[in-house]
């Protein structure tokens, strides 16, 4: 990618989410021209599983969970959640669809309705959907506003502004979790919140999927927050997926130079740590016009003429590691 | 800054009591004894008392104007239809902004694109020339449709005074609901699977609230007024302020007080629901910051 | 790129305290009463050296470099206490005494700069205008100045780039202009609040370069404020961290990271993921949440977070001492890491989270 490909996409029977060939365009002011947010994306999610996708600002990581949710429409591709296409489904039948699927957003104040109490917030999806009796409702709402640690009491009489960043965020938590989801796509969930409640909510998080049997998906830019948390990991640059692969090995072998810089920039807390030169200098250019070939290219070190002109495609570059890249870094292999 | 707070405090107590008060002497009037009739001219000593020969004291408030009527009489008493063509036409220009602005923010594309240009077009004639080309062809229309009967010269001032607040209520309410349908809490709600009924009647109108509340407060001070140069202009309800101002100032030189009191009710009014709507705009800013 | 030197900064001594901070508290009133921002800190910062200044929001460091820069606003501010830089007295200073140091003395990087750059200003004269102002430049030699400082921070075609306006540049060029203003005329100091958190990691890393680059060649002190201790371990010579509007641990930055002694700053690091960890370690979470700073608790701010507390803790407040065997390493601990068992906290009371 950066470039495109399906090599990387798994066969197996417990996919829970399949996702191929993505694409959003968005018009340009009235320039006439579109920008490629998301440029043909692929992927999936086991059950089970933690997926985090990981990508600099404006790499179009957190539209790519908008566009699963289908809270954007796609230009193209196709969304299979649960056997079932999303892109194709409207109205009610959609509505009924996505319940299974859920998102968390990064700004936790922002998820919360400012005139409600946060109580009312967590209960809304069981008025939406008619489950059970007031009674039931309030039961459920209540065991899970204690499960992640938001005492009922006080949410049934107080409002967003009145909790904090990690504890606005712990409701979201919970009113995503209202409806029995499968899958939960997280947006940065932690990157607005103080390391030590970072903390707190990841190893929540993890309670959680492990409580209720969730799936994730978990977009962020901090590449230490996504290795603790993941199964899987997809890097993602200027709207392509650039590596996919099992997150062990992607940490400790990455494949694309990409990957690298983006390892090599991340601040050690080691004063006495080796320095490490980097690799690439500038930034991800705009994605109204996108570079040629890959579109790495003019930031790589590695990058020669075929870089410039094609565009690479996924391929393995081991077990369950996937990249897009003429020239990955593993030997053997150019 | 507390000094600020304060005056600001006060000026929302003063414009409340303001309003009650002049609402209640206006529906209360005719069972006033201090209040006299409209029509009732005033006699000191069984003399008329017309050509503006009494100043404001003792027999008449504000004085009296050149028929002999009491200029504080009539204030009361047009006050009446000043804030009811005002409130009448906020209440519709509200209903009517608020949705189309809604619906336009809300569903945006054609919708959008529609009221979009409604609104500009009506933004872009001048308010006055508007109201009163409007005024006098519903007159025209009134005459020559059967049934339209009751369209009074109230109810026509009512609909060019609406047509005047809706477009900016529109524009405003459709400002915010953009930028509300982008906030997490509605994608939430989406997501979760609400309805765009729910969503609009759950998450974003309670949120267009403060605004709309503001906004119109603002807007009905903006409305009586411009009811005032309606009926200075000759176009308006024969009965009200800007009809009192309009009849006396030619002998401002000779009888202020019969321009001048008129003058100070609409000033007063106006100021007091700017200052409400101030108030008001402060005490539904819900804090969404930690502090 | 060949960078050219940097400007004026000869004849500078090159060692001695630069700011002196004494017992400086900045209280803010509001509704709910005082709110105890900063809260005695005492510091001094050696011209120079790079320091940093770290800690969570609401520990009051942004609040200390605005202090020091006497950028706060007047009203509704209590201030006390003694800010010297260079001896000069800043605590009470008129606006006039501030405008002579701004710019010259020192000067400040904010975290946002799309919002920090007036954006109807053309890059070029938002870069010249402290130039005329401060150091009286025609208006060609401030251009021919503007061009060098913007190759100085590593803009390609500065000559270009002067014309253009803020909208047009990328986030890290944005901030490279703010560091290129901040630089113009020289100053002994720099303040760099969270200098690089809007930014990407691979911008991060450039601009965190560029910084360290600059304090060297032009002796300049630099002050890092920032949340992330990565940021400081490599690019600092010593730091301070921040709690509850106190400073809990000062030590060289080798050895606060050698051998942390306040339990906030161990629990910090320990917080935080690293790419060393296998993917799912447990997070060594700090439950709870930062104290209140208008009812701060009696005794140390971090007692009801701390596994080390003890009784002493939550009832006397500690004060920052120097260590034992590092004269340079100081806490505000009265039980240091490694002198006590830690103990299990008590059941988090669910309202305490964070």
């Amino acid at each position: 990618m950066a470039g495109t490909g399906t090599a990387h996409l798994r066969d197996a029977d417990d996919i829970v989410l399949r996702v191929e060939g993505l694409v959003v365009e968005f018009p340009v002011g009235r320039t006439g021209l579109t920008v490629q947010a998301v440029s043909g994306i692929s992927l999936d999610v086991r059950r089970g599983e933690t997926l985090g996708l990981v990508g600099e600002s404006g790499c179009g990581k957190s539209t790519t969970g908008k566009l699963l949710m289908q809270l954007l429409r796609p230009t193209a591709g196709s969304v299979r959640f649960d056997g079932v296409e999303l892109t194709t489904l409207s109205g009610e039948a959609l509505r009924r669809a996505r319940t299974r699927m859920q998102m968390i957003f990064q700004d936790p104040i922002s998820s919360l309705n400012p005139r409600r109490t946060v109580r009312d917030v967590v209960l809304e999806p069981l008025r939406i959907w008619k489950r059970g009796t007031a009674a039931e409702q309030s039961a459920k709402v209540d065991a899970l506003l204690a499960e992640v640690g938001i005492d009922p009491a006080r949410a049934a009489e107080s409002r967003a502004h009145q909790f904090s960043g990690g504890q606005c965020q712990r409701i979201s938590i919970a009113r995503s979790l209202v409806l029995d989801p499968t899958l939960l796509i997280c947006d940065e969930p932690v990157s607005a919140l103080d390391v030590s409640v970072q903390a707190q909510v990841i190893n929540l998080l993890e309670d959680l999927k492990a409580a209720h049997g969730l799936t994730l998906l978990f977009i962020a830019h901090d590449l230490a927050v996504v290795k603790n948390i993941s199964d899987r990991v997809a890097v993602m640059y200027l709207g392509k997926l650039c590596e996919v692969g099992d997150c062990a090995t992607l940490y400790r072998a990455p494949a694309h130079p990409y990957t690298r810089l983006l390892l090599d920039s991340i601040p050690i807390p080691d004063p006495a740590a080796p320095d490490v030169p980097v690799t690439a200098d500038g930034e991800p250019p705009s994605p109204v016009l996108p570079p040629s070939g890959c579109r790495f290219h003019p930031r790589c070190p590695a990058a020669t003429e075929l870089c410039a002109t094609t565009e690479p495609t996924m391929r393995p570059v081991g077990d369950d590691q996937f990249v897009a890249c003429h020239h990955p870094l593993v030997a053997g292999l150019t | 800054m507390t000094v600020l707070r304060r005056l600001r405090r006060a000026g929302g107590w003063f414009a409340a009591t303001w309003l009650v008060a002049l609402v209640g002497l206006a529906v209360t009037a005719p069972w006033l004894p201090f209040v006299r009739a409209a029509d009732e001219k005033v006699r000191v000593g069984g003399k008329l008392q017309s050509r503006y020969r009494l100043g404001p004291g003792r027999h008449a408030l504000f004085g009296v104007d050149n028929s002999g009527f009491d200029i504080f009489a009539r204030c009361i008493h047009y006050a009446r239809n000043s804030l009811l063509v005002g409130v009448s036409a906020t209440v519709i220009g509200l209903l009517v902004g608020g949705a189309l602005g809604v619906a336009a923010g809300y569903f945006r594309g054609w919708v959008d694109r529609i009221v979009s240009v409604v609104i500009d077009c009506i933004l872009s004639i001048p308010a006055l020339v508007l109201a009163i080309v409007l005024v006098s062809r519903l007159d025209d229309i009134r005459q020559e449709l059967p049934g339209l009967g009751w369209v009074t010269r109230r109810w026509q001032v009512v609909a060019a005074l609406s047509l005047l607040a809706v477009a900016p209520l529109a524009r405003i309410v459709r400002a915010q609901t953009l930028a509300l349908r982008e906030r997490e809490f509605v994608l939430a709600a989406r997501s979760l699977g609400a309805t765009s009924r729910r969503v609009i009647a759950t998450e974003i109108l309670p949120n267009l609230v403060p605004t709309m509340v503001t906004v119109a407060s603002t807007g009905l001070g903006l409305l009586i007024a411009a009811e005032g140069t309606l009926a200075f202009l000759g176009v308006g309800l024969g009965e009200s302020w800007g009809y009192l101002i309009e009849a006396n100032r030619r002998r401002l030189d000779k009888a202020w007080w019969a321009t001048v009191f008129p003058c100070l009710m609409l000033f007063v009014t106006v100021m007091a629901f700017n200052l409400l709507g101030d108030r008001l705009s402060r005490r539904f800013d819900v804090r969404e910051v930690i502090t | 790129m060949t960078r050219p030197r940097p400007l004026q900064t000869a004849g500078r001594p090159a060692e001695g305290p630069l700011i002196e901070l004494t017992d400086v508290r900045t209280h803010f009133a509001t509704e709910r009463g005082l709110v105890r921002a900063v809260d005695g800190v005492t510091l001094t910062i050696q011209r120079g050296r790079a320091v940093g200044l770290v800690g969570e929001s609401g520990s009051g460091k942004t609040v200390l470099s605005r202090s020091i820069m006497g950028l706060l606003p007047r009203r509704g501010v209590v201030r006390s206490g003694s800010i010297r830089f260079e001896g000069t007295e800043l605590i009470d200073a008129p606006r006039s005494t501030l405008r002579s140091l701004w710019g010259r003395e020192m000067a400040m990087v904010f975290q946002d700069p799309m919002t920090s750059l007036n954006p109807l200003m053309r890059v070029g004269e938002q870069i010249a205008e402290p130039l005329r102002i401060h150091l009286g430049q025609s208006r060609a030699e401030a251009r021919d100045t503007t061009i060098r400082l913007l190759t100085e921070v590593r803009i390609p075609s500065p000559a270009e780039r002067l014309r253009q306006y803020p909208y047009e540049l990328s986030g890290g060029m944005r901030q490279r202009v703010m560091i290129a203003i901040a630089l113009a005329c020289g100053p002994t100091a720099l303040l760099a609040d969270e200098p690089t958190t809007a930014l990407d990691v691979t911008v991060q890393a450039q601009i965190l370069a560029l910084l360290s680059e600059e304090r060297r060649e032009r002796n300049m002190t630099l002050v890092l404020v920032t949340h992330d201790l990565g940021v400081v371990a490599r690019h600092t010579d010593e730091v301070a961290v921040m709690y509850g509007g106190k400073v809990v641990e000062r030590a060289p930055t080798a050895a606060l990271f050698r051998r942390t002694r306040m339990p906030y700053t161990e629990a910090l690091m320990r917080s935080i993921p690293t790419v060393d960890d296998p993917p799912h370690t447990r997070l060594a979470a700090i439950p709870g949440r930062p104290p209140d700073l208008v009812e701060p608790p009696p005794g140390c701010r971090f007692a009801a977070r701390c596994a080390y507390a003890r009784e002493r803790c939550h009832a006397e407040e500690p004060s920052l001492v120097a260590s034992s065997d590092d004269p340079d390493h100081h806490y505000a601990c009265w039980y240091p890491v490694g002198t006590v068992e830690p103990v299990a906290l008590r059941p988090a009371d669910p309202a305490a989270v964070g």
